[in-house]
């Protein structure tokens, strides 16, 4: 297997979580790093950001993480060879209000990635854009329905849940993958 | 009233001010309630980690707001107007009936 060092983002994400898995650590990849695999990195992020899908507290988590050479600087964790970041942010996954629906299951070379689905990604992308009026959340929105196939319709129905029908009435269209013009690379 | 709930008095403290005030900064909030601002400050740390609250820097002062995209935000905050009802009169006016609007620098007080 490669090392650390030699790994991708979703390489590296997948040997993370497959090890956490087997210290019964049960994860989902969220925010820009599933942006990243959803758009074949044309939106990079820099870091990896998973959310506790189990009941796995912050010193379980630690103590799997510093097995794995991590060391936690802050909020994140480091690792001396790796490129990226690894972040736990806290609170129960969720997109806006509502639970994650779906999970995707991804196969690497260095593990198994679960990723919520490009679906859920477009949501939590939305809700950055709804809450905080971050474009540039909306613009990775745009660039992952324009690469998978996203549920709009249930997009629709999960706005109106978070009292946003209007701010999605004025985007729908830039979320129709037709409409979608090419747009450059883009990172945070 | 929530501490047994919430794990400490200052977690509830914390609370119950962004919930009567909308924001506050740890220092305010620390002086508010008389107590310590180390305290303060590591229970908004804990809260903004677990996704509670989050903060932004306005000047030299972190701003701390309840977090929109918290999933139980709307219970929480019911639960809070509820526990609110039982706070001693003056601390509840106090937090509640303090200044929101504008006022234009250099105007008298």
């Amino acid at each position: 297997m490669k090392s650390v060092g030699e790994m991708n983002q979703a390489e590296l994400a997948a040997y993370v979580h497959d090890q956490l898995r087997q210290e019964g650590i049960d994860l989902v990849l969220s925010g820009g790093a599933a942006v990243s695999i959803y758009t074949s990195n044309r939106y990079i992020s820099h870091d990896i950001d998973f959310v506790a899908t189990g009941l796995a507290g912050r010193a379980q988590i630690k103590r799997a993480m510093e097995r794995l050479g991590f060391r936690e600087v802050g909020r994140h964790y480091e690792h001396p060879d790796a490129k990226w970041f690894v972040e736990f942010p806290g609170g129960p996954p969720s997109v806006g209000t509502e639970p994650i629906a779906r999970i995707e299951e991804i196969h690497f070379a260095t593990g198994t990635l679960r990723v919520i689905s490009a679906t859920d990604c477009v949501k939590d992308r939305l809700s950055a854009y709804y809450h905080f009026h971050d474009r540039q959340s909306l613009h990775q929105a745009r660039l992952v329905a324009a690469e998978r196939d996203v549920d709009l319709a249930e997009v629709r129905r999960w706005s109106e849940v978070e009292g946003k029908l209007d701010e999605f009435a004025k985007i729908e269209h830039e979320l129709s993958r037709n409409s979608h013009a090419e747009a450059p690379p883009h990172s945070l | 009233m929530l501490e047994a709930l919430v794990g400490s008095r200052n977690s509830e403290r914390v609370l119950i001010f962004l919930f009567a005030r909308e924001e506050g900064y740890a220092t305010e909030i620390a002086r508010f309630f008389q107590t310590d601002l180390y305290g303060v400050q590591r229970k908004l740390d804990g809260l903004e980690a677990g996704g509670i609250v989050i903060s932004k820097k306005l000047g030299r002062t972190r701003l701390y707001t309840f977090n929109p995209r918290y999933p139980l935000l709307s219970p929480l905050r019911a639960l809070l107007e509820k526990a609110i009802t039982f706070y001693p009169e003056e601390e509840r006016e106090a937090l509640l009936l303090n200044r929101r609007r504008p006022r234009r620098r250099g105007k008298p007080q």
